[in-house]
């Protein structure tokens, strides 16, 4: 299995730490990263993106509290054995949350119409899916 | 003896002649920290950066940095610090590496393998005579000068202006991947570059601290908001400007009570250029 891009905007309004505890979050809970399987390490993230590896370690830390994910000896960091996908559709949108934030209020500063906000998010849900 | 904190600077403040350059200036910098100094030009962050290396003293205040006051500071602590000023300052007359090798006899742990390895990686032409060099290629070997002994602390003062992004990005992948712990204030305008790397955010405006904060918390807490008539001084509203009859104001939404408000006032998040062009107009 290939290992996991994230994919990180440091010029976003959400924290780096955040945005990569979000993607985790959202892969695990929503089935894309299965058990056990391989985090890229801290310092290939922070190379990767020029980022600070302390960043990408609070990220970890974080989402290691939470129990998504836990350190193997020798190995890094894996997808937790016992993390266990939601069942609750309120769960998941609760992860969908803060995108659907950050979005709403660019649309409203583009003075993008709802209507029109909605068609763009359909064509890209459809595109996505394949 | 090792103090938690890299830097602590208490009631600074320094004036040249009757103009007032820092205005008390208090801030603690924890080790490992990676601070962003942001201002405007003449705001006093190279004067606050000079204070910290001892090159000037202010008229009031302390400063400890290492544990130490700067104007005194030991052979072992200096060693432990790297710096790069805006003007590369180099003996022009000598080659890149030659000059190098010059530099590292003056530091006991010099890593000489590791500039040779990032004087090739980026480009560096070994033999190439300094007053040959553009401003990039200067810059490339004072940061080479800076990091050579791996220091404990680094001080950047607007470091990477003439150099490219790619050359940006590789540069700050070199502050981290020896992976030793490592306290560094950059200061800089480029500010999608310090977005990547920095920890702390440090906001100078006309000689006073607007903001020090982590910059994870600022990020999420400082936001903006457009109104069409000015607030009342009040707990946690951090500047406003107007423009064109419209108010923009700046709040840290942990302290700022949100029933000063009108109903139809939304509050939005902002990245660091907008944070500097909302607090500092």
């Amino acid at each position: 299995m290939d290992p996991i891009q994230f994919d990180i905007n440091p010029s976003a309004s959400i924290p780096i730490y955040k945005q990569i505890v979000l993607q985790v979050q959202r892969m695990v809970l929503g089935g894309n990263l299965a058990r056990g399987a391989d985090l890229p390490s801290v310092r290939t993230v922070a190379s990767q993106h020029a980022i600070n590896p302390m960043t990408v370690s609070k990220a970890y830390s974080q989402l290691e509290v939470m129990g998504l994910i836990q350190r193997v000896r020798g190995q890094g960091m894996i997808v937790a054995a016992t993390s266990a996908r939601p069942k609750s559709l309120k769960q998941r949108l609760e992860l969908l949350r803060p995108i659907v934030r950050s979005a709403a209020t660019h649309a409203r500063e583009l003075d993008i119409s709802l209507e029109d906000a909605i068609k763009e998010f359909k064509d890209h849900y459809g595109e996505e899916s394949k | 003896m090792k103090t938690a904190n890299a830097i602590e600077v208490r009631g600074l403040n320094l004036a040249y002649g009757t103009a007032s350059v820092l205005r008390d200036v208090n801030l603690t910098i924890p080790r490992g920290a990676v601070v962003g100094l942001v201002g405007h030009n003449g705001a006093g962050k190279t004067s606050l950066i000079h204070c910290l290396l001892g090159a000037i003293v202010a008229q009031e205040g302390s400063v400890e940095v290492l544990g130490e006051n700067p104007m005194g500071f030991s052979d072992p602590v200096r060693a432990q610090i790297g710096y790069v000023s805006q003007t590369p300052e180099l003996l022009e007359w000598m080659k890149a590496k030659q000059y190098l090798d010059y530099i590292s006899a003056f530091y006991a742990e010099w890593n000489a393998g590791r500039v040779n390895e990032l004087m090739a990686k980026w480009g560096m032409d070994p033999k190439q005579k300094i007053s040959d060099m553009s401003l990039g290629q200067k810059q490339k070997v004072a940061l080479l000068q800076a990091i050579g002994n791996s220091p404990t602390l680094l001080v950047l003062d607007e470091p990477v202006a003439s150099l490219d992004p790619i050359m940006r990005r590789d540069f700050m992948r070199s502050l981290f991947d020896d992976g030793a712990e490592r306290t560094i204030i950059v200061s800089s305008h480029l500010l999608s570059d310090l977005e990547r790397i920095i920890t702390h955010l440090i906001l100078v405006k006309d000689g006073k601290i607007l903001v020090s904060e982590e910059w994870d918390l600022a990020v999420e807490n400082l936001q903006k908001v457009r109104l069409p008539q000015p607030l009342e001084p009040q707990a946690g509203l951090i500047s406003q400007h107007s423009q064109n009859g419209q108010v923009t104001a700046v709040v840290d939404v942990r302290s700022f009570d949100p029933r000063a408000l009108p109903p139809s006032a939304t509050l939005t998040t902002m990245n660091l250029d907008e944070i500097f062009v909302e607090v500092m107009s």
